[in-house]
């Protein structure tokens, strides 16, 4: 049980893109921040914009993710989306420049459909950033749950 | 037959060709390795969504999802890809035909084409093209074919069309490529070799699921159709413009086989007269 790990297998239109080890693995699915660890039941679910986090030991990653749908069954983690990035792939400079577009964008009244795209767009613009960024959540906290 | 000027500008002419076609080999050659990458990274997508909606059918509440249900059928779509260009040799004709013995076992059918020669070849047959798709390049592929799928998802949804075809060349090697017509909607009981065991939880529901998994599922699909199109569209043309330069090869030597004779000839013919001359003079 204990050295029990998932396989995380990342697959894009431009073909695999990670294929690792895991501890443990916290995505944002559409109904909220969904954790995996192993030997957990077979699930589907949609995944919304946001940031997947790799914890392998004392070690995490950060990647974002834009869409797409995991599969988690047998201690695989598979996870099929049209974008995913790595902090060191992220235009960090762009993505700013995004979100201070969208956010102004977001001021001017415009039509439910333009802001609901703006929305969207202002999400991925703050993933980005995010994800590019400094680990916000230390990894400490991360490893006494993992004792357990 | 013709004179030796004659002869000779038409070895000109075979050269300057079998020098573009020698030229065209190179593009396709190159363009060839890039969709072949391009196609052995789209292939994975494909795959794990297929399977992951295939496992979909074994979940009593998706049966009913109208992407799932066989529906009775009164129109049928038909995404056929093709080329822009052509000098592909029987690369188009191929596919489209092999679409067209499809739709004539009795389906009453819209078309969607890809590429400028899939929508000559069926508009002259008066067939019915519903939408058709030229210039795709070739580093928008993933986007294009996302409006494709977008717009035979909402052409299905609505009830326009009842069930969707995919006629695309398959690219097993650079010398072999295998005209397919594929189902993508409704997702048919036909994959019987994929068995699920396993009971599989929807979160948070399969409806919700499936909305999303779906549409991926439909682009994961055209774009891997178009990738398999692209690889063969260029290994056509590479074998085709080999062949076709070999055979400039061979030309150009028959004609200077003939041009050497022609000399020849007209070289003995000068002897012999140069000679009757002197004979005469004597």
């Amino acid at each position: 049980m204990k050295d029990k790990k998932l396989l995380l297998r990342i697959i894009t239109p431009r073909g695999k893109k990670v294929e690792q080890k895991a501890d443990m693995l916290v995505m944002r699915c559409v109904g909220g921040d969904v954790g995996i660890l192993p030997n957990h039941m077979p699930l589907s679910s949609p995944i919304s914009d946001g940031i997947l986090r790799i914890i392998n030991g004392k070690e995490e990653q950060k990647m974002a993710l834009f869409g797409g749908v995991v599969e988690v069954k047998n201690n695989i983690v598979t996870i099929l989306t049209s974008i995913a990035q790595r902090p060191e792939e992220i235009d960090l400079a762009r993505a700013e420049h995004d979100r201070k577009q969208y956010e102004q964008l977001m001021q001017e009244r415009s039509s439910d459909l333009k802001m609901q795209s703006y929305s969207v767009l202002l999400r991925r613009a703050l993933v980005r950033i995010e994800v590019s960024s400094e680990p916000i959540i230390s990894g400490s906290d991360i490893d006494e749950s993992d004792d357990i | 037959m013709s004179s030796i000027k004659g002869i000779k500008q038409r070895i000109a002419n075979v050269s300057t060709t079998k020098q573009i076609m020698k030229a065209m080999d190179m593009v396709s050659t190159s363009k060839l390795q890039k969709a072949r990458e391009r196609l052995v990274n789209a292939r994975p997508l494909f795959f794990e969504t297929k399977r992951m909606v295939h496992q979909l059918k074994d979940c009593e509440k998706a049966k009913e999802s109208i992407f799932i249900k066989q529906r009775k059928v009164n129109k049928s779509a038909y995404v056929i890809i093709t080329s822009d260009k052509g000098l592909c040799g029987s690369y188009n004709v191929n596919i489209a035909q092999k679409a067209l013995r499809h739709m004539n076992e009795g389906k009453n059918e819209v078309i969607l084409v890809v590429g400028a020669k899939g929508y000559e070849f069926f508009r002259r047959r008066g067939k019915n093209i519903l939408h058709r798709i030229i210039d795709i390049t070739e580093t928008q592929m993933y986007y294009d074919t996302g409006l494709l799928s977008e717009h035979v998802q909402s052409l299905y949804v609505s009830g326009e069309i009842d069930e969707v075809f995919i006629a695309y060349t398959r690219f097993e090697s650079t010398l072999s490529y295998l005209p397919v017509v594929e189902k993508v909607l409704p997702i048919s009981d036909g994959e019987e070799n994929m068995r699920f065991d396993s009971e599989m939880t929807y979160e948070p529901d399969v409806h919700s699921f499936l909305e999303q998994a779906i549409p991926l599922y439909l682009h994961a699909c055209f774009f891997a159709a178009m990738s398999e199109s692209v690889a063969c569209e260029h290994a056509a043309r590479m074998v085709n413009m080999d062949s076709a330069s070999k055979n400039a090869t061979d030309i150009i030597d028959d004609l200077n086989r003939m041009y050497n004779r022609k000399r020849q000839a007209a070289i003995t013919q000068e002897i012999n007269e140069i000679v009757g001359g002197a004979n005469i003079l004597k």
